[in-house]
């Protein structure tokens, strides 16, 4: 299967060639009867967003009126209309979570980042996202960066897991 | 009382993932006998004799709904496998997809035969990367096997099984609008009836059941119905749950235990109870859409009885809070879970969830009044009027908390914190 998030490198050039490509492997998805997700899926990992022009190709591959897509794109949380940082870091803020202190967990998170949740860091390779349970509770309090799932997690792990990602990208 | 091993026993057998493995435990042998040796009707009437009700929350008897999928005549027939499981507090069908997804797999093979269906889906939640790795290398391994196919383990049958992923949306485990997800559409519920049984997936006749009512399946084929009956606590209650405990407990987790089991030994003897020093003040025994039930009521059983306490048995995810936890915290975090994955087609839904948020909000902030407690029963009484289950029972936890709690409420209405935890004790 297809990544579900974790946004690829990408430069302006190489767009329209994602873009043809997603056609071809759209190809597949044909004789699927509503695969509409699954195309979505793999539209947001060749260009880390469902971008208006996939949206068109997967109308015309697949048939659907375009306004049916973004109506589904915008319906589900884990789809991107928008180019998205490299890391989403998904802090859990449901009661389990909550009650073993995720709520210091989130704002060490966003002391890190450096942003508000739902908006990029500065270097524009981190995002925090304050979600619902993740089915990880026994891990109270849990987090994902992208599907990785780590817990439970201390302010401390939390800082250096932020610093870790963004050394990977030094 | 130990710890009962069915569902979970292959957890306890290193890399039951894998099909070799799963197959020394016994592993389709129970579907290969289902196909070969035994009728369609004979399964269903096997189902219904063990007393199997499905475990997605709303217990409704596994052995009928199959029955009504059979009786329809309308074709092709669907099976699907429900792993969407994003209820707060509920984790355990990650645990059987992660480490045994063959069991379940094999369950839905059964059913599918039971019902005559030649095509299913299993529709796990986005987030799930594991699960999801796991059951896609156990359906490409049973592709290669023979097991699924043309030729279902050698019987002749035709079964055919794909992996589906959500996207982020609680709402897309409740049927219909798991449904309309799968057929390529936004999440939102459809009005019922008709019902799955008769007009599911592609408005045909479909079994939906939950990932963990399909793994008790091969276990009721192999050891019997009756051993099956006999595994529950009491009359109603037929094999084992898999309950999900986390918060204020000293070792959360999953555990196999009898259908009826206390809260009290649930908690206690298994949980290892509350860390040194903390005392229980209440705990919810089914996720968030279950009313909190407070120390007094520690003797429960975990079963659907459990409504006569006005609250759920739901996913049997329990969530154990002790004196530190505010209660108007607590009811604001279901709040907010619900304002967040209401799927905004119904009124009373979409308008009443984010009032209950505002509402506690203002509470947990010293500028709540008197009136609001009175309001959030109002809203909660027009709420009871919503499209789906969603609406129906999102209320219910923070009322339930507000009456219960009530000092604690009127405590924060007149400025205090009694739980020194939320937003007014830490101004
Ligand atoms: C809001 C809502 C969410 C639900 N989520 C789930 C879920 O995640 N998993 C599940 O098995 N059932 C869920 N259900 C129950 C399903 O609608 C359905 O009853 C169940 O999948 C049937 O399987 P069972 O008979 O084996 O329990 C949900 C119901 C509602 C109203
Ligand atoms: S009750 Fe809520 S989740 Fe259900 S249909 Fe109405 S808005 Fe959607
Ligand atoms: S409550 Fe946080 S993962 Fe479930």
């Amino acid at each position: 299967m297809t990544q579900a998030t974790g946004p690829v490198e990408q430069t302006q050039a190489d767009q329209s060639t994602v873009l043809e490509s997603l056609r071809t492997r759209l190809a597949d998805l044909k004789d699927e009867p509503g695969s509409l997700l699954e195309a979505l899926y793999i539209a947001q990992e060749m260009l880390g967003y469902v971008a208006p022009e996939s949206i068109e190709i997967i109308s015309e591959e697949l048939g659907y009126p375009e306004a049916h897509v973004f109506g589904v794109v915008t319906f589900y949380t884990l789809f991107y209309t928008e180019p998205q940082p490299k890391h989403i870091v998904r802090v859990c803020r449901d009661l389990s979570c909550h009650i073993a202190g995720a709520t210091k967990i989130a704002a060490r998170a966003r002391q890190e980042i450096g942003a508000h949740p739902g908006h990029a860091s500065a270097d524009g390779l981190l995002k925090l996202e304050l979600v619902s349970c993740l089915g990880q509770c026994e891990k109270q309090p849990a987090l994902m960066v992208n599907l990785d799932v780590h817990g439970p997690v201390t302010e401390e792990e939390v800082t250096d897991l932020i610093r870790s990602l963004r050394e990977e990208d030094q | 009382m130990p710890e009962l091993l069915a569902v979970n026993k292959n957890l306890f057998v290193e890399d039951a993932w894998q099909l070799d493995v799963f197959k020394g435990t016994g592993g389709y042998e129970r579907a290969r006998r289902a196909l070969t040796e035994m009728s369609p009707e004979d399964l269903i009437a096997m189902m219904e004799a063990s007393g199997l009700k499905g475990r997605g929350g709303a217990f409704f008897p596994t052995g009928m709904k199959w029955k009504f999928v059979r009786a329809d005549p309308n074709t092709p027939r669907y099976v699907i496998a429900n792993g969407d499981e994003s209820e707060p507090g509920t984790f355990c069908n990650r645990f059987n997809m992660e480490l045994d997804p063959h069991l379940f797999i094999e369950g839905m093979i059964i059913a599918a035969y039971a019902v005559d269906s030649h095509f299913g889906y299993i529709y796990i939640r986005g987030e799930y990367g594991r699960a999801i790795e796991r059951v896609e290398q156990a359906l490409a391994d049973c592709y290669a096997d023979g097991i699924l196919g043309d030729d279902v383990l050698g019987s002749g049958y035709k079964l055919d099984l794909r992996l589906r992923r959500g996207a982020g949306a609680y709402i897309c485990g409740e049927e219909t609008a798991l449904f309309n997800s799968l057929e390529g559409k936004r999440g939102n519920p459809r009005f019922k009836p008709p019902f799955p049984t008769n007009s599911g997936v592609w408005r045909k006749p479909t079994v939906i059941n939950n990932i963990e009512t399909f793994a008790c399946v091969p276990l009721i084929v192999e050891n019997g119905a009756e051993w099956f009956q006999e595994l529950g606590e009491g009359d109603e209650n037929a094999g084992t749950k898999i309950y999900c405990l986390s918060g204020v407990i000293n070792n959360p987790g999953v555990y196999e235990l009898p259908m009826g089991v206390t809260a009290r030994e649930l908690i206690y003897e298994y949980g290892g109870g509350l860390p040194e020093g903390r005392t229980l003040k209440g705990f919810k025994p089914g996720g968030a859409s279950a009313a909190i039930l407070t120390s007094e009521q520690l003797d429960v059983r975990l079963d659907p009885s459990i409504a006569q306490y006005d609250t759920i048995m739901g996913t049997g995810g329990v969530i154990v809070m002790d004196e530190t936890v505010c209660m108007v915290d607590a009811a604001y975090r279901d709040a907010l879970f619900f304002e967040e994955e209401s799927c905004g087609f119904c009124i009373p839904c979409r308008e009443g969830t984010p009032n209950l948020v505002q509402i506690l909000e203002r509470l947990m902030h010293g500028q709540g009044v008197m009136a609001d407690l009175q309001l959030m029963e109002e809203i909660g009484d027009s709420m009871a009027s919503s499209f789906c289950g969603l609406g129906q029972f999102a209320y219910r936890p923070v009322v339930g908390a507000a009456q219960k709690y009530r000092d604690e409420f009127v405590a924060h209405v007149e400025g205090s914190c009694p739980a020194g935890s939320c937003a007014i004790a830490n101004n």
